[in-house]
């Protein structure tokens, strides 16, 4: 909603048609001497290896699935094998003129995408650079295997190709010398010094996630393309077709860099293999008929969509030839259908029961490897022995490597009995970097002093009251939207790799208002407004942070998380510990809980997102906490889901006399904060609800006589218990309170923690209050559901510490309880 | 009807008292006031009275024993009393065998189904069905620490069940078993004694082995706790005492005519020391290492080290910044005798936020004291010395006094402990401006 631009009601009616130029099918037909002046014998020759390869390796992991035996060496894999046999030609042609610092993003059944793309970028890389990456990768783990264990006559070309497979199989087998440590396996292989991106058991996941790593090149000035690839069974996920608006968005040509921008650079690469799992797209699951339609309605340029051959690598290479030219021109998206079939089933134990074998026999028939190999020797490229060799040093290489990835000695598995936290270790990387990028300036459009927010917040009163115990009036007072955006702005400044974006960031400020004001000093493609796509926004992040930069996505509300749901809980969670410690991932997810909005607007799901291992999960609920925790986690390298509530945006400082500082300072993630003393029952409360338990303790002291100890968690995960139990030893009785509902919530988890680590000192069973197990009614029956100072006293009298002469209004009897609990609700 | 005597509980803190002597034995005649038996806790020592007047029936206990808090000591009674249901009550275990209590409440009342708000408060804390009793692990652990005897408890809490408030209810009426188990091991115990001190009856026995009393194991625990978690160093000075001596001699050649105290040297240290300390907050505090805390005390909570029959006690004068000299002489004084008498609460042993210790009288010239822990530093006096100072080319003959400050280097560094001795000696040079101030 930029100002720049009218919308004008004049020609919002115009009458018209909108035109659609035709999509080409299958329209490559170059003749082989035509081909011939642009590949030499050993191009043509390669690309033979290359297909020949991935079907050996496909093969051999076939075979060791259906007959636990390849080629007499036995073996039994008991993880998945989704294999790709058929698809070869395809996979080759599109990695065949990808260069180094293009990347590959692959799809659910990507190992020969990720052979091919290792293939040519060990064509492309020279011998020096070659061997300097694989003595660095892993402290040369995987290296030493191949240079000991294999022949090897000094060509480091072939050297590596021993190392890329090796390294892949490995992996596959969850070996520790696999490119991941064996911990991403089959699906997830990646390695990214030949530019192969991490890939995605999560059908159509890695779309957003590729579309991340374009943004990275595109606000980060990088040079190459991405590809995506997917399959025609994923552009039924939402997900997909988000990142297609997304990297098709106007503002990126049209309002980044003064309307002077070039088009995201990413070419979204559909493998139609006619089938998703079983379902055939063409003809019953999709309406598409052809997959590159798609592409035609997401922008006028039709995302220069086009269908072609795949099993032609020649059709293939054709194809990406042009797409990649035009990216690299600035007009990106764009789209790419590649026809193919895959033989093998979606896994060994697909028994083909949705075709017929005349279906599949057909297509064997058209082999794509054979007809090439005919075409060549036909065409006088190469003689049938030459191909044979080189089949017969393929299998020979797959038999060794074969042997080398099962060696229990050469490729052990972890041993998590002598380092049994092997993979506690890599679930976080724990790291401080100030900036992602310090070779490079932050690009602003304004000094910093002279931002209208910073310029605001000098003007603001950095306590709640002032000297005189006053209560600082509302537009004076510094609250807790300064304390998140303070930290930001500076960031914005100190980390030129930074970006922020979301739903209505820009000119709104955030929904909230917690980036108000700060547009003047950020330059459009830093900052700026995302569609609403919750999966693209937070898929992008992760792929965005994958490559080396750091972000802040927003999802205006914590409702909304359900809309992200596989990239918050399986990308942006996962990738650092299943890449083994290589990838970081510091992005600031931030989630507003909702208030006086109704069932599905003002939800608290941090037991969603700290049930997830592998997110960091914090919900302040002062301005100091808020700078503090996000000064800590903008300078971390982990993925941090940050809660806030918009109940309390206004509050000022209330427990810092000294007020929330103007310098930098950090709060340590996991440390809660003890915001009252009290000696006779403990209150932890989760974010918003501190306010109420403070109320309720006031009540409690003041006419009942009874000392409440309020401990603010501000932090969920992780979460130091020392002080909470400290506490409890004390007071012997402690009430965890949120505003989430109570079934299965932190408030639970956290009670039943503290019964297994004070039970000795507990005067009653910790006590888990939460909201009612409903939906959130409207604002004016919310007394009811949420927890208020009255059911924080009631529970106490009732479950902890009963109180003489008091009359309680709520029901927390047992009977009560195992009641509701048997009704569910 | 005869009483049961208990071990009085002195204080919140207090687990168990030791018996040092008893002072009438089983079938003396007792009268009101008179002394039953002495004790100690851990930092003090008490006489127990009698509170009725009769003949001492039974003794559970012996000199030298320590006796938990609220536990059966004695009973005392008219010769010839049935004494049995006494005897039973005090030797009661825990569990089942315990005689019904005089209360006999109804059998495994199982609670309401749905009971009303205000009747789940009312649910009685009869044990259930099967022996189990409604009873929270904190109040559990505190009943078996104490020997509260939770049979007789009124759960208040939830459904009725016991909590802790409960269990402090039950010892403040002194309602307490002891476990027929304890009873047991102590009369083996008995048995064994003699045997046990035979050694210690050979006339020709070249040693004595006494057991440590109480107060000696607080204070070896507190000293080696001090020594071996702090960092502590000492800085010694000196000061002219010129002034100061000249000053006392004032006050006893006319001070008792104007009604005031007989102030020592030691006063005036004490005073120049609480009115110094206030502009050096590092060292009128505690730290807590465990919870990473130092205390800041806004007054001065002087501990003064007393050598004491039973060993060195640490009375506090609170607020001692805004006493007079001649107040803080007095209250000094006060629980000086107090402590040194054996009679002082256990309240005032506490909570100090410094220490001085003098052992000047003694003639020591310079010695490291060893500091109270929580507390950060403690200053020893040491005695006057002459020495000479050259004043204009002259060299003159002055008394000097000695001070050594041990301070704790974890929570400040030499130079502001340094600074704060200076200051003190300037003080006490100029201890008549300081008076004025």
């Amino acid at each position: 909603m930029p100002k720049s631009q009218f919308v004008d009601p004049k020609t919002a009616f115009t009458p018209g048609y909108i035109h659609f130029e035709d999509i080409p099918v299958c329209q490559y037909n170059k003749t082989l001497a035509e081909e011939k002046k642009l590949y030499t014998k050993a191009d043509f020759m390669r690309i033979y290896h290359d297909m020949r390869t991935i079907h050996e390796f496909e093969t051999m992991l076939n075979e060791v699935k259906v007959k636990s035996e390849y080629n007499g060496v036995k073996y039994n894999n008991p993880g998945p094998a989704h294999l790709s046999i058929g698809q070869e030609a395809s996979a080759v042609g599109e990695a065949y003129c990808l260069d180094i610092d293009d990347l590959t993003y692959g799809s659910h059944r990507s190992h020969g995408e990720i052979l091919a793309k290792g293939l040519s970028s060990i064509n492309k890389l020279d011998d020096k650079e070659l061997y300097d990456i694989m003595k660095d990768f892993l402290g040369g783990a995987v290296l030493s295997v191949v240079e000991k264990h294999m022949k090897n006559d000094g060509d480091i070309k072939k050297l590596a190709q021993n190392f890329l497979l090796y390294g892949a199989l490995a992996e596959i087998f969850a070996r520790t010398t696999g490119f991941n440590k064996g911990l991403g396996g089959s699906m997830h292989a990646f390695f990214i010094p030949f530019g192969i991106m991490p890939c995605n058991a999560i059908v159509g996941g890695g779309a957003p996630i590729a579309l991340g790593a374009a943004l990275y090149k595109r606000v980060n000035h990088k040079k190459g393309i991405v590809v995506a690839n997917c399959g025609d069974g994923a552009l039924g996920r939402g997900p997909v077709l988000e990142a297609f608006n997304f990297a098709s968005m106007d503002q990126i040509t049209k309002l980044w860099n003064d309307g002077h921008g070039t088009g995201m650079p990413i070419l979204f690469n559909c493998f139609d293999n006619h089938y998703g799992m079983g379902g055939q797209t063409r003809g019953e699951t999709m309406g598409f008929d052809m997959a590159a339609r798609l592409g035609a309605g997401f922008n006028p340029d039709m995302m220069h969509t086009e269908r072609v051959n795949g099993y032609d690598p020649l059709a293939v290479i054709d194809a990406f030839k042009r797409k990649k030219a035009l990216l690299l021109e600035g007009k990106g998206p764009a789209m790419l259908d590649v026809v193919t079939y895959r033989i093998s089933g979606h896994s060994p134990s697909d028994s083909s029961t949705y075709r017929t074998q005349e279906e599949i026999d057909a297509w064997k028939a058209a082999d794509p490897i054979a007809a090439y190999r005919a075409k060549m020797v036909k065409g006088r490229v190469a003689t049938q022995a030459e191909f044979d060799a080189i089949d017969a040093m393929i299998v020979d290489r797959m038999t060794e490597i074969m042997k080398l990835a099962i060696d229990e000695e050469i490729s052990p598995r972890m041993n998590l009995d002598k380092d049994p936290d092997a993979i506690a270790g890599i679930m976080y990387s724990n790291q401080k970097i100030h900036s992602m990028d310090p070779s490079r300036t932050a690009e602003m459009t304004k000094p910093h002093d002279e931002n209208d927010r910073v310029k605001e917040m000098a003007t603001k009163i950095r306590t709640a009251t002032d000297e005189n115990g006053k209560p600082v009036p509302k537009m004076k007072v510094y609250n807790i939207r300064d304390g998140l955006c303070e930290p930001i702005i500076e960031k914005f400044y100190d980390d030129p790799t930074l970006i922020a974006y979301g739903e209505d960031n820009r000119d709104w400020g955030g929904a909230f208002g917690v980036y108000k004001k700060i547009t003047d000093s950020i330059p459009y493609h830093r900052f700026f407004n995302a569609p609403i796509s919750e999966s693209a926004i937070v898929g992008s992040a992760v792929g965005y942070a994958m490559c080396g930069g750091r972000c802040i996505v927003e999802l205006m509300y914590a409702d909304f998380i359900g809309c992200a749901g596989d990239e918050i809980f399986n990308q942006m969670a996962k990738w650092q510990s299943m890449s083994a410690g290589i990838l970081k991932m510091p992005i600031i997810l931030r989630v507003s809980v909702g208030s006086k909005y109704g069932a599905q607007h003002s939800q608290d799901w941090t037991a969603l997102t700290a049930h997830i291992p592998g997110l960091k999960v914090v919900f302040p609920a002062t301005p100091y906490d808020a700078k503090g925790l996000m000064c800590n986690a903008l300078e971390g390298t982990d993925p941090v889901i940050f809660f806030e509530s918009q109940r309390i945006y206004d509050k000022g400082e209330e427990f810092h006399k000294e007020g929330v500082p103007t310098g930098y300072y950090e709060v340590a993630l996991g440390d809660p904060d003890v915001k009252k003393e009290g000696k006779d029952v403990t209150i932890l409360t989760i974010g918003a609800v501190l306010y109420r338990a403070l109320e309720a303790a006031k009540t409690l002291e003041e006419k009942y006589g009874i000392s409440a100890e309020i401990i603010d968690a501000r932090s969920i995960v992780p979460f130091d218990y020392t002080k909470v139990i400290e506490s409890v030893k004390k007071t012997g009785r402690v009430l965890i309170v949120g505003d989430a509902v109570e079934r299965n919530s932190v408030m639970k988890d956290m009670a039943a923690n503290i019964t297994e680590l004070a039970f000795d000192y507990l005067d009653a069973p910790p006590v888990a209050l939460g909201s009612r197990n409903w939906i959130t009614p409207a604002h004016e029956l919310e007394e009811a559901f949420f927890p208020y100072p009255s059911a924080i006293i009631d529970c106490i009298h009732e479950k902890l510490l009963p109180i003489p002469g008091y009359v309680p209004t709520h029901n927390f009897s047992d009977v009560e309880k195992i009641d509701r609990m048997k009704k569910g609700v | 009807m005869a009483t049961l005597v208990i071990m009085p509980r002195q204080g919140q803190s207090v687990e168990s008292c030791i018996i040092t002597e008893w002072k009438k034995k089983k079938g003396d005649k007792v009268a009101v006031k008179d002394v039953l038996f002495s004790y100690e806790t851990d930092k003090s020592a008490f006489d127990e009275e009698a509170a009725v007047a009769g003949t001492l029936l039974e003794v559970f206990v012996k000199d030298g024993d320590d006796v938990p808090c609220l536990d059966p000591v004695c009973i005392i009674g008219e010769p010839g009393e049935d004494i049995s249901a006494l005897v039973a009550q005090a030797k009661a275990g825990k569990g089942g065998e315990a005689p019904a209590p005089e209360e006999k409440k109804p059998e495994a009342e199982a609670p309401a189904a749905a009971p009303a708000q205000t009747a789940a408060q009312e649910v009685p804390a009869a044990p259930e069905a099967g022996g189990f009793l409604r009873i929270s692990p904190r109040a559990r652990k505190l009943a078996e620490k104490t020997g509260a005897d939770v049979s007789k408890a009124e759960g208040t809490g939830p459904m009725g069940r016991i909590i802790e408030r409960d269990v402090n209810a039950l010892l403040d009426r002194g309602l307490t078993v002891q476990a027929a188990a304890k009873e047991a091991a102590a009369a083996a115990e008995a048995v064994q004694a003699p045997a046990a001190s035979a050694p210690a009856a050979t006339p020709a026995a070249a040693y004595e082995d006494v057991k440590m009393p109480n107060i000696r194991k607080v204070i070896a625990r507190a000293m080696h706790a001090s020594l071996s978690n702090m960092a502590q160093l000492t800085l010694n000075a000196s000061f002219d005492a010129t002034q100061i001596m000249a000053f006392r001699a004032a006050v006893k050649a006319a001070g008792e005519g104007m009604g005031m105290n007989n102030i020592t040297l030691n006063d005036i240290v004490l005073y120049a020391v609480a009115r110094t300390l206030p502009g050096h907050r590092d060292l009128n505090a505690n730290y807590f290492e465990d919870k990473e805390i130092i205390r800041y005390f806004s007054h001065v909570n002087l501990g003064v080290a007393v050598d004491t029959p039973r060993g060195l006690l640490v009375p506090t004068v609170f607020s001692a910044d805004t006493l007079s000299l001649n107040e803080l002489s007095a209250e000094a004084k006060k629980v000086i005798k107090s402590a040194q008498a054996g009679t002082i609460s256990p309240d005032l042993l506490k909570d100090g936020s410094f220490t001085v210790t003098n052992l000047g009288s003694l003639g020591v010239e310079s010695f490291t004291p060893v500091i109270n822990p929580p507390q950060t530093a403690i200053l020893g006096v040491d005695c006057i010395t002459r020495r000479v100072k050259n004043v204009g080319g002259q060299d003159v003959f002055y008394d000097a006094m000695g001070l050594s400050l041990t301070f704790d280097h974890r929570v400040l560094d030499g130079a502001p402990a340094a600074k704060f001795l200076k200051e003190l000696c300037f003080n006490l040079e100029n201890f008549n401006l300081l008076l004025a101030k």
